[in-house]
């Protein structure tokens, strides 16, 4: 698989190799079920974030964006950590802006879902 | 430690878990304010709490304003987890009582350092509810023990005199070793008059003072070896061991003209009287110190009527 330049900084891949410290002897491979946690949690998130937006419930549509950005952030998905940050931090955030955020962000999760699951693969292997 | 994790993002909150269980931590885990709040208040609950800022039910910073409202002996000691650049939250959270904060991405060495600054402070605080602890059980002992000491004591407060028991305790010492004494003993039971009349008029502050100013009187007429008492409430008693006939009726004397000195000292509030009733005890005859009490009780009774007939014919 060759990587464009989006998708070499869509992820920190050392982050993510950070969590390998939390890694406790003998059970599950940490770093897998943080990548399959991300994977389950964000079409959640978009799911919940598609409502908000639809239903005009900013604070919902706010607070799911943060929420987003924290797990993003967290595992170093660093694109949609940014771009979830600017939904949230959006003047009006269930309007045509985020609207477009939204799409934004699901196209870019799906350059996400490839890498992690790349990744998961490798270390599964 | 027994730390508790409020934070709905399950990522963040798997992460927290991790370190926390690889570092040999107890994790208490909530998704939400209320089920933290429960957890919090349940019993053995975590000493540490890691709450998330923004949580959907009820944020950190309100599970944090609420802790402190309670004013807990054993504060729950908590970390506030905000998100990198918000400083606004991070003052509000110190503000509502946070002890300390993190921002999330959680970086785990900056975690670990926190949590074994916490712990010390958590030591620190249960040294002192410790030590606490036993400076109230020290005083409550030492309590205990000054009243028993009081109840054993023989000497009155207020006056500094013997008290009934000490007095008992001596006289009847006194009368055992005096069995072949030649010369009678004199034993002095003497009563205020209008002790209560000084109290319900002046206080009993006052009243205070007219018994301590009897104990004086007492004291001056007196010798050391003399065993002089305070009975309790407004009554005296005094032994005289080795008397000679002849001298009894000169230290009755010299009572009274103390008593009548004082009272013509000007500047008193108070006049001081004494009813008095004195026997003189034979050791030749086998006595008992009670005996003699109410013998000298009555006499007393006797005199204290007729001053009272007295005055009442005044």
């Amino acid at each position: 698989m060759s990587l464009t330049p989006t998708a070499t900084n869509a992820v920190d891949l050392a982050m993510l190799a950070s969590y390998e410290e939390a890694q406790i002897e003998g059970e599950p491979d940490f770093v897998v079920e943080l990548i399959d946690l991300y994977l389950d949690e964000v079409p959640r998130i978009f799911a919940s974030l598609q409502n908000a937006i639809e239903n005009k419930d900013c604070a919902t549509a706010k607070r799911t964006a943060h929420s987003l950005r924290g797990s993003s952030g967290n595992l170093g998905v660093q694109q949609i950590a940014a771009l979830a940050r600017e939904l949230e931090h959006l003047e009006n955030p269930c309007g045509t802006s985020a609207r477009e955020l939204l799409q934004h962000l699901e196209s870019e999760f799906g350059l996400v879902r490839e890498i992690l699951t790349a990744e998961r693969r490798r270390r599964s292997s | 430690m027994k730390i508790l994790i409020a934070e709905d993002d399950p990522i963040s909150c798997r992460i927290l878990m991790a370190n926390l269980k690889k570092w040999g931590h107890e994790v208490v885990v909530t998704h939400n304010g209320k089920e933290a709040w429960q957890a919090l208040h349940a019993q053995g609950a975590p000493s540490l709490a890691i709450l998330d800022r923004v949580m959907p039910d009820v944020d950190g910073i309100e599970i944090c304003r609420q802790l402190r409202r309670e004013k807990s002996d054993t504060p729950v000691h908590v970390i506030l987890l905000t998100s990198l650049n918000r400083r606004e939250d991070l003052l509000e959270g110190l503000e509502a009582g946070a002890d300390d904060y993190l921002t999330k991405p959680l970086d785990a060495h900056e975690l670990r350092a926190r949590l074994q600054s916490a712990a010390r402070i958590l030591e620190l605080q249960e040294n002192l509810r410790q030590r606490v602890r036993e400076l109230e059980a020290a005083i409550a002992e030492r309590k205990l023990a000054e009243e028993a000491l009081r109840n054993l004591s023989l000497t009155d407060q207020l006056t500094g005199l013997y008290n009934y028991r000490g007095f008992l305790n001596l006289a009847e010492h006194h009368l055992k070793t005096s069995r072949r004494s030649q010369n009678p003993s004199l034993l002095i039971y003497a009563d205020m008059d209008g002790l209560k009349e000084i109290n319900d008029k002046l206080g009993h502050r006052v009243g205070s003072l007219a018994i301590g100013a009897v104990a004086d009187i007492l004291r001056r007429t007196f010798r050391d070896c003399d065993i002089v008492a305070r009975l309790g409430g407004d009554e005296f008693a005094v032994l005289v061991p080795d008397i000679h006939k002849t001298e009894t009726a000169k230290l009755i004397e010299r009572l009274r003209r103390n008593l009548h000195n004082y009272d013509e000292e000007a500047n008193h509030e108070f006049t001081l009287a004494l009813s008095i009733g004195a026997v003189e005890i034979d050791h030749r005859h086998q006595v008992n110190i009670e005996d003699q009490m109410a013998r000298a009780d009555e006499v007393m009774y006797r005199e204290k009527r007729k001053r009272k007939g007295r005055l009442e014919a005044l």
